[in-house]
């Protein structure tokens, strides 16, 4: 029987780097994959949907590139081509995985893994021994049991494998993916409907970053979206789906279900090593990653902390670095959101509403990329940034931003607020003009008030 | 001519007091009855009304500021009479300290304090009554710099610190080796922490470094725990105690008042317990006494004091002659006085004056304690919680309801004799379950 070092129970993004991490510090790693190198996130979530949301978002700048004089005629879309080159990006992608796991010496088990004891573990009847044991088995997606099973009830990964999409589509839950999805759709040509129980959708977001998005979809993308109210008596048959949603019959041929992610650890045998989820279905693990049993480790979505990918490699990290007996080391805690709607919307940190529900005193700054150069010359307007800074310090605690190149801007907000900056040091910091980056700027002086680039503020 | 306004005195032991917040503002109108300011006692928060009708002509002390009582502390009357000129109260180098800090323009003395707790340094840190004199642009770079100016040796005139000195001790110190987030310095110069007193690993200075030293700043005792403090140590420092323990069969009384309970008599242990002790003090005089170390002097009333733990600390409410009343009555003023102290509502006379305490920790699961005596007193019980426990009796082990009561005594007015009699009284009074169907039918 082999032993290891270090044994990680799946390859997504947190479970790949934390074996790439723990081989790099020598330890003698292994990692144990039931499906494909490289998990939800580059086999059915980010990556295939960024092909897809690119492709999209293309195909509408091409219909409005009448503004810049450019006439396109005959723009058609081949889905099949599309696919194609996802598939492509995503196999490339794969395969660099393989390549990184080999050149570190990380020795790869194809199979389902489960505990025996705490450091013996059962992979497809073949026996390993562990010193160690990352557990990174990630998500799956929730679908309510009251939902018929049929081939026109898709969630996202069921979604994705779709051969062509339907002429009208219905989305179950105004959560980031469902609103990704529902919009990456809406441009290729569906009809979309979206049907969120609670008041309004993208719930985590301050309420004007969900009145820029909402509006724009609404409007510029023509989905219906249904607040407030719960999807019932769904049907389905080989002609559609159909369900009610309040007084109303929605009637559709395919419904995305987007309700949220479930832990997975099913096949674990967790109470071989002592342990047991929680009511959620969550393995439980500190800001050290590490579990109940002193040996073994839990990163990413099985946590049920925020699901993202990014958060998992972070915790990764830290997890790797403790399983080989480095100095404990806590993983960070400020993890950017990336949500790739039209418009797309990315914050980090403290939001406004959240400032408000803790009674902390904030100032907010706010820049419209109306009044920017570079938006008006390319013609993408929409949006804003916004940060959130302490009263009292100056301290930036947040930040939002909404519109084009939202998702990579955050970056730069995100480096601020983990280094302590105060709104008066963003505003000092020269940014390149003509840049969207720029608007950072030009908010952190919008949070003292003394913004260059629009009005003063009217006196309440 | 103008109305003094005068500290009152609320007790016959209160010898100052704090304002805590003055309800009115120089110029308002006063009427007669209307609170004027509200004062902290070593024993409780009270409202101070006015007497006459008019307008508040002039505060003299300011809140946060203790002062004597039967002193002036404000003046009321109509408006451009003139008013006799009166001195703030210097009435210990206290004050002193408090002047300075709010002359120096450091960040230090900017720190806001927690406004229900006016300070008064503790009269046991003396410092020195030196002036500190800094120019305004070595101020302002201190105060930027987030550091303690007080602690940079002044090179001007009369020690006076410039700004060449705060450089010369920036220097001296390593600070611009110093990593600080920005926001860690903002959030320094708000607090009034000083960055080289924190203790930095040479990593870079955060947040969290700056918050942690926040929590960790000296927060000045409330006037309570103050008292308590002070009552405390001399009791401890002047009355020799010594302890003995009884442990007290509780099986038929813990029976009796579930009986009581069902018919929905109020009776609680505690109650039995004092009539008990009310009772063994009227038979032994010398426990009911107090000494000043030369002379006894014998209580012929029994004053019964009853700890009542706070949230913010501890008071000892009385039960005056408590030798005359049955139990039903010290089960009533009992309750009464305890609901009052939790309320805050206790008249400073109603705390004072005891002469003997019981301390009860029986609803803490507590196996068994000591208590400190009061002073002015010569004993106190500490009761424990009634716990189940295996006990010999008629040479079996059997489970009974068990309590252990610990007494402190004086050991100046009582030997150990008399002690162990004291409390073994207590004992029988208590397991005497005929006695209390008397007292309850």
């Amino acid at each position: 029987m082999e032993t290891f070092d270090v044994v990680v129970i799946g390859a997504g993004p947190g479970g790949y780097p934390a074996a790439i991490r723990a081989a790099q510090l020598g330890a003698k790693t292994a990692i144990v994959e039931n499906e494909q190198l490289g998990g939800t996130c580059l086999n059915w979530g980010c990556i295939p949907t960024k092909v897809m949301i690119a492709a999209s978002e293309l195909y509408a700048r091409i219909k409005q590139a009448e503004v810049f004089g450019i006439t396109a005629k005959g723009v058609a879309l081949d889905y099949a081509a599309l696919l194609e080159h996802r598939n492509k990006a995503v196999a490339q992608l794969r395969a660099g995985i393989k390549q990184l796991l080999t050149a570190n010496g990380v020795t790869q088990f194809a199979g389902t893994a489960s505990f025996q004891d705490r450091n013996t573990i059962d992979v497809n009847g073949a026996t390993i021994r562990a010193k160690n044991v990352i557990l990174a088995t990630g998500s799956t997606s929730a679908i309510p049991g009251f939902l018929p099973k049929h081939v026109r009830i898709v969630e996202s990964r069921g979604f994705l494998e779709l051969a062509a999409l339907p002429d009208s589509l219905m989305v179950m839950g105004g959560g980031y993916i469902g609103c990704e999805l529902a919009c990456l759709a809406a441009r290729l040509g569906s009809r979309v409907t979206i049907v969120e129980l609670l008041e309004d959708i993208l719930l985590l977001l301050d309420s004007d970053a969900r009145r820029e998005v909402r509006a724009h979809m609404e409007k510029n993308l023509g989905i219906r979206i249904l607040t407030g109210k719960a999807l019932e008596n769904v049907t389905a048959d080989d002609a559609g789906v159909r369900g009610t949603c309040g007084a109303e019959t929605l009637d559709v041929k395919l419904l995305l279900v987007s309700v949220g992610r479930q832990p997975v650890t099913g096949s674990l045998k967790l109470e071989n090593a002592g342990l047991r989820p929680t009511d959620k279905g969550c393995i439980e693990a500190d800001e050290f990653g590490r579990t109940k049993v002193p040996t073994i480790y839990a990163i990413g979505d099985v946590t049920g902390k925020t699901q993202l990918a990014h958060y998992a490699t972070a915790q990764a990290m830290a997890a790797a670095a403790n399983a080989c007996g480095q100095k404990l080391e806590k993983y960070d805690t400020l993890v950017p959101g990336a949500i790739f709607t039209a418009p797309e919307v990315a914050l980090v940190g403290l939001t406004e509403s959240e400032a408000k529900k803790q009674g902390r005193a904030v100032l907010t700054g706010k820049f419209r990329f109306a009044g920017l150069g570079r938006a008006i010359a390319v013609n993408e307007t929409t949006g804003f940034v916004k940060w959130i800074a302490d009263a009292g310090t100056d301290q930036l605690l947040g930040a939002t931003a909404v519109g084009a190149h939202a998702t990579e801007l955050i970056a730069e907000a995100t480096l601020a607020i983990r280094s302590e900056l105060t709104a008066h040091e963003v505003g000092r910091t020269i940014h390149a003009h003509p840049t969207f980056s720029e608007a950072w700027m030009e908010a952190a002086h919008a949070v003292h008030g003394n913004c260059l680039h629009a009005p003063p503020r009217k006196a309440n | 001519m103008a109305t003094p306004i005068i500290m009152p005195k609320f007790g016959q032991m209160t010898e100052e007091s704090t304002i805590v917040e003055w309800q009115k503002k120089e110029g308002d109108k006063v009427a007669k009855g209307e609170i004027l300011f509200t004062v902290e006692t070593d024993k409780s928060v009270m409202d101070v009304e006015s007497f006459v009708d008019g307008t508040l002509l002039k505060i003299v002390v300011p809140a946060g500021t203790t002062a004597p009582v039967q002193t002036t502390v404000g003046f009321v009357g109509q408006p451009g009479e003139s008013i006799l000129a009166v001195e703030t109260p210097k009435p210990a180098p206290q004050a002193e300290v408090a002047h300075v800090a709010a002359t120096v323009p450091v960040s230090r003395a900017k720190a806001p304090m927690p406004k229900a707790e006016p300070i008064t340094p503790a009269p046991a840190v003396s410092t020195p009554a030196i002036v500190f004199r800094i120019s305004p642009r070595a101020a302002a770079l201190a105060r930027e710099s987030a550091i303690d100016a007080t602690k940079v040796v002044g090179s001007g005139p009369e020690g006076r610190v410039v700004e060449k000195d705060v450089r010369a001790y920036l220097e001296e110190h390593g600070y611009e080796q110093l990593r600080i987030t920005p926001a860690a310095r903002q959030l320094a110069i708000k607090e009034g922490i000083d960055i080289l007193a924190l203790r930095s690993d040479g990593g870079r200075i955060g947040v969290a470094d700056v918050e942690r030293a926040i929590a960790e700043k000296p927060r000045p005792m409330s006037k309570m725990r103050q008292v308590i403090a002070q009552r405390l140590q001399q009791s401890v420092v002047t009355a020799p105690h010594f302890f003995v323990t009884v442990q007290v069969d509780m099986t038929d009384l813990v029976a009796l008042r579930a009986q009581l309970k069902e018919k929905n008599a109020p009776f609680t242990v505690t109650d039995f317990i004092a009539r008990a002790v009310v009772l063994t003090l009227q038979e032994f005089p010398d426990v009911n006494s107090s000494t000043d170390g030369k002379t006894i002097r014998w209580h012929s009333h029994v004053h019964l004091g009853l700890a009542v733990s706070l949230e913010q600390g501890l008071v000892v409410p009385v039960i005056r002659n408590a030798d005359e009343l049955s139990l039903l009555e010290i089960n009533q003023r009992s309750r009464e006085l305890a609901e009052r102290a939790r309320a805050g509502k206790l008249a400073p006379d109603e705390m004072t004056g005891g002469t003997f305490t019981i301390s009860n920790m029986g609803m803490l699961d507590v196996e068994n304690f000591t208590a400190i005596i009061n002073p002015g007193e010569s004993a106190i019980l500490a009761v424990s919680s009634t716990l189940q426990k295996p006990v010999v009796r008629d040479d079996k082990v059997v489970v009974r309801h068990v309590m252990k009561m610990t007494l402190s005594a004086d050991h100046r007015i009582i030997d150990g004799a008399l002690a162990a009699r004291f409390i073994n009284t207590i004992k029988t009074k208590i397991e005497d379950i005929e006695l209390w169907k008397r007292s309850t039918s």
